[in-house]
């Protein structure tokens, strides 16, 4: 049985993994928001269900890109949020204006990619390995490394355009 | 920009996350209490309400039946029936397919491949949903022109020239309106193809 405390902990230290799921899921402030909160939601729900077989990451991008799936269909379903700090949700602040153009061009190129295909750039960009994306995503290690390969091509050529 | 720079573009934005912490213990205490989530139930109440009008039209045709005294009034009046009672099994059904992917338990994978169908089965209830709407729309005019203004629209008015009119007119909106939804199938469908290949 996890504690409220753990919880807390446990957001707290990737609250950064959850504000990047975010912000490749949803395009307008409003489902920001909402998808923020049902993410944090259904961690919650889920958190008895964790039993520190894997990492606490691999596990939090489950729910993470489950949730954002779900959400896809309810887009336009919002119902009414609870107000939290527009701030939490305006990061990073780079005082470098073009490291932050580059941010939002990256993110504006992955936001163009197939469900399938941001799923997987996004872990990959991530850190984590063809086995740790096997696991999240439930493709097979050599299916990940095949697919990568062509979505880094995908991400080049569409910037080159 | 090639992929080696996007990666340290990533990696240099995780570090920037990283370092503004932001979110408060109270902030994630409101956002797991149940109460948050029983607001979004919210989204519910206007098809709880479109169901609850349908049902009490359905009351008040089958209690004024008798009035409906010819073949063709009767049958209009059971197909506004049925299709009064069908609409909100539908939509209520469509909404809760939106909401049936397993979080917790499923992969990837596996959400999107709900996702996909459920989407073309909402699709599919759109399309069904609109159709039925315009025929409910034919056959509720003669049923309320009898059980509310007393009068058999077949015979006082011209009823049928306007239904002859209206049917071209009906077959272009239709049209437009399907035009987006059938981009949204495709989609699935080939998001389903591709993972029954993976």
């Amino acid at each position: 049985m996890h504690s409220e405390e753990q919880f807390i902990s446990v957001i707290k230290e990737n609250e950064g993994l959850i504000y990047k799921v975010v912000k490749l899921y949803t395009s307008a402030k409003e489902d920001e928001q909402d998808l923020y909160q049902e993410i944090v939601y259904q961690l919650w729900k889920s958190f008895n269900s964790f039993r520190n077989e894997s990492k606490i990451s691999t596990w939090m991008y489950r729910i993470a890109l489950n949730t954002s799936i779900a959400n896809l269909n309810k887009a336009k379903k919002r119902g009414i949020q609870l107000p939290i700090s527009e701030t939490l949700l305006n990061r990073p602040d780079f005082t470098d204006g073009s490291k932050q153009e580059k941010v939002d061009a990256l993110y504006a190129e992955i936001r163009k990619l197939d469900p399938i295909e941001k799923g997987i750039i996004l872990l990959h960009l991530e850190g984590n390995n063809y086995d740790e994306i096997a696991s999240v995503t439930g493709f097979t290690s050599t299916n990940v490394g095949t697919r990568l390969g062509r979505i880094k091509q995908k991400i080049i050529s569409q910037i080159k355009k | 920009m090639e992929f080696e720079e996007m990666q340290s573009v990533w990696q240099e934005m995780s570090a920037e996350i990283e370092k503004q912490k932001k979110i408060t213990d109270s902030i994630i205490i409101k956002m797991t209490k149940s109460n948050y989530r029983s607001r979004l139930n919210n989204i519910r109440i206007p098809e709880m309400a479109g169901a609850f009008v349908c049902i009490a039209a359905v009351f008040f045709i089958v209690l004024n039946f008798q009035q409906l005294n010819n073949w063709y009034l009767a049958a209009c009046g059971i197909t506004c029936s049925l299709i009064l009672i069908l609409l909100p099994v539908l939509s209520l059904r469509s909404i809760h397919n939106l909401q049936a992917i397993n979080i917790t338990d499923n992969n990837y994978k596996q959400s999107l491949s709900d996702y996909a169908r459920g989407k073309m089965q909402f699709v599919f209830v759109r399309k069904l949903s609109f159709y039925l709407g315009a025929i409910l729309l034919l056959v509720t005019l003669p049923v309320m022109g009898k059980l509310i203004g007393g009068k058999d629209l077949f015979v006082t008015t011209h009823i049928w020239m306007y239904y002859v009119i209206g049917y071209p007119f009906f077959y272009a909106f239709s049209k437009w309106v399907f035009k987006k939804y059938t981009k949204s199938t495709n989609d699935a469908e080939e998001l389903l193809k591709e993972l029954e290949g993976l």
